[in-house]
């Protein structure tokens, strides 16, 4: 009984201290990238690689999601006989929820649990040390390019999903189901408007620095988690933490910001 | 380090404590300026413990480094990066960046602290490639080196900066006895053309009795004894002994003893 | 470092002095090379460097190479031990053209 009591003391206190780790990463990279030299390739190169690594995924998870909204819509619209509402429904739904969750949850899954691995990997190698011992900062180096290049990718590819799911919902709804072209797009135009563009963009924004931050922290301070003693495995099951705790973060974090911005 | 000095490393009263454990008790050491100091032990000894407290990697819990008139115990970040920019490190496994070539691995302090011009970086890496015999390797990644390969590309980045203290940690590991032994030439070499002061933490013995100008003995965190090899070598303290003897194992005793331990039996 | 080009008889002379370290050496290798682009031979005197550093020889590398490009004479002057020990180490002692005295270099013009 005592034993389980301070084991949940220990693990509060080590959720604390990760949350801690990764707040003060965040200022450090912030800080780091506001020193010269100004360096935009690091950033550039990294936005490359999170976005282009995700790029394909996106795409077909965004057609599939709009087409799946169509569906659905469809079919509850056409209970109301409302039809005409479903280019409104799926640009609402795209933009303001599944736009922004998605696409982070895609990220986490590929350009997230690779940047855990590689950072967790040059954690346990000695990359890290190196790079200290040459007296370059793995803050500047390493942390603060990938941070940047998520929070501006996520929105990027956001943007690139909400556009594919817009068109898997026109597919569905107009080719499949005959709904009248005009009234999907009049739908789609008149429903959007600027709150909800915001709404969208603020919460990829903060959902790409979420998943950039949790994962280049479970990588880069593996050593000071048990899974940093365990070598390859280690790196596995830090990775795997990081997705995990990516994924509920965006859920989380996209429900709060929801609330907060009625 | 002023000009009177003739220690390049003055440690004093090093303690390290890892929560309730006690890594390294009041250590004292002095390492000379242009001389090869080999700080040796066994595993466990606390020789990393103290190398990475050297370099900065580990605040000490009480004590004093001074390194290059800096002491490293209780110098800020900042402090600490200036310091690192006239030192090399050559890490266990090499410590490559893995996602850049050799060429790029060398280069990187240069491009990070100079504004040389590139073709002066190329000039450069590609002398310190040619002192470690490591030429035609010039585009090749980390991965695609052996391990003698590896540790030569890891010294041609600790030097790349003609640094006044090289410090290797287990340079010889994983390493065959010829390429070892080319190794140790190098490190050498290195002391007496570039005048370098070179700290080595090892516990191959062939090596340590080649290279060493000084030897410092390292066991369950204290150091035991400091000398040159020759005052090693006669020294009366049994542990030691023990060390550079390698005792072979005594021979089994107590047979029925021995074959319950081996089958688990009664 | 002090960097000093004088113009002789049919060559220039580099007279060099102090420290050749990664601060300095740009500017050495600056007027190296514009010293070349004027199409003359050119000597280095060494005589009064106290340190020169791998920037510093990777300049006087790159010299060289520009030299042979446009077929001048190109030479170090009185280099000391410890610069000697350098250029053994870096394998450079056979490459570079080294002479003790002025007149051993107008020799070869």
């Amino acid at each position: 009984m005592i034993k389980s009591i301070e084991n949940l003391g220990a693990w509060v206190l080590d959720v604390l201290d990760q949350t801690g780790r990764t707040s003060l990463m965040l200022l450090e990279a912030i800080w780091e990238i506001l020193q010269p030299p100004y360096r935009f390739y690091p950033i550039v190169r990294q936005m490359y690689f999170i976005g282009a690594r995700s790029l394909t995924l996106i795409i077909f998870s965004g057609i599939t999601i709009g087409m799946v909204l169509g569906l659905q819509f469809y079919n509850i619209l056409q209970r109301f006989g409302s039809v005409d509402l479903l280019g409104s429904g799926v640009a609402l739904g795209v933009i303001r929820e599944l736009g922004p969750v998605m696409t982070a949850l895609m990220v986490v899954g590929r350009a997230g649990s690779s940047i855990t691995a590689e950072l967790g990997i040059m954690r346990i190698t000695e990359q890290v040390d190196a790079l200290e011992c040459m007296a370059v900062s793995p803050d500047k180096f390493l942390i603060a390019p990938k941070v940047v290049a998520g929070i501006l990718s996520v929105p990027l590819l956001t943007m690139v999903f909400d556009f594919v799911a817009l068109y898997g919902g026109y597919f569905v709804g107009v080719i499949m189901f005959g709904v009248a072209p005009g009234s999907y797009m009049n739908g789609m135009i008149d429903a959007i408007e600027m709150p909800d563009v915001r709404l969208g963009l603020v919460k990829s924004l903060i959902f790409g620095g979420l998943v950039t931050l949790i994962a280049c922290s479970r990588g880069f301070y593996i050593h000071l988690t048990r899974a940093g003693s365990q070598g390859a495995e280690g790196v596995s099951s830090a990775t795997t933490d990081a997705v995990v705790l990516s994924s509920i973060g965006v859920l989380f974090a996209d429900f709060l910001i929801g609330a907060l911005m009625k | 380090m002023t000009p009177d000095n003739p220690n390049a490393i003055t440690i004093r009263d090093l303690v390290v404590d890892y929560g309730p454990r006690r890594i390294l008790h009041s250590v004292n050491l002095d390492i000379p300026l242009g001389q090869i100091m080999v700080i040796m032990g066994q595993s466990g000894a606390g020789k990393s413990t103290l190398l990475r407290c050297i370099l900065g990697l580990k605040k000490p819990s009480s004590g004093s480094i001074h390194m290059l008139g800096t002491d490293i115990a209780t110098a800020t970040r900042k402090e600490i990066y200036d310091v690192r920019k006239h030192i090399g490190v050559a890490f266990q496994g090499g410590a490559l960046f893995s996602s850049m070539t050799v060429a790029e691995n060398i280069q990187l302090p240069l491009r990070e602290h100079t504004n040389l011009d590139d073709k002066t970086i190329e000039i450069m890496t590609r002398i310190k490639l040619d002192m470690v015999d490591m030429l035609p390797a010039e585009h090749l990644m980390p991965a695609e080196l052996s391990g003698g390969m590896t540790k030569r590309a890891a010294l041609a980045r600790a030097i790349i900066m003609d640094p006044k203290l090289l410090f290797f940690d287990e340079p010889s590991s994983g390493l065959d006895p010829s390429t070892a032994a080319e190794l140790d030439q190098l490190i050498i070499t290195l002391k007496n053309s570039m005048g370098m002061t070179i700290v080595v933490v090892t516990h191959e013995l062939d090596s340590i009795f080649k290279i060493a100008d000084h030897i410092a003995v390292v066991h369950q965190g204290n150091i035991l004894e400091t000398g040159t090899p020759q005052q090693i070598t006669a020294s009366t303290n049994p542990e030691i002994q023990g060390l550079l003897n390698r005792k072979p194992r005594e021979n089994i005793v107590d047979a029925d003893a021995h074959l319950r331990r081996l089958t688990g039996g009664f | 470092m002090e960097c000093n080009l004088k113009s002789e008889a049919g060559f220039d002379l580099l007279e060099l002095a102090g420290e050749v370290d990664l601060h300095f050496s740009p500017k050495l290798r600056e007027t190296v090379l514009a010293s070349l682009k004027n199409g003359k031979p050119l000597l280095i005197d060494m005589g009064k460097v106290s340190y020169i550093d791998s920037s510093g020889i990777a300049s006087l590398v790159e010299g060289f190479q520009a030299a042979k490009t446009a077929k001048l004479q190109y030479g170090l002057l009185d280099i000391s031990k410890t610069a000697m020990q350098v250029l053994t180490l870096t394998r450079l002692d056979k490459i570079f053209e080294l002479y003790t005295s002025l007149d051993q270099f107008k020799l070869k013009l």
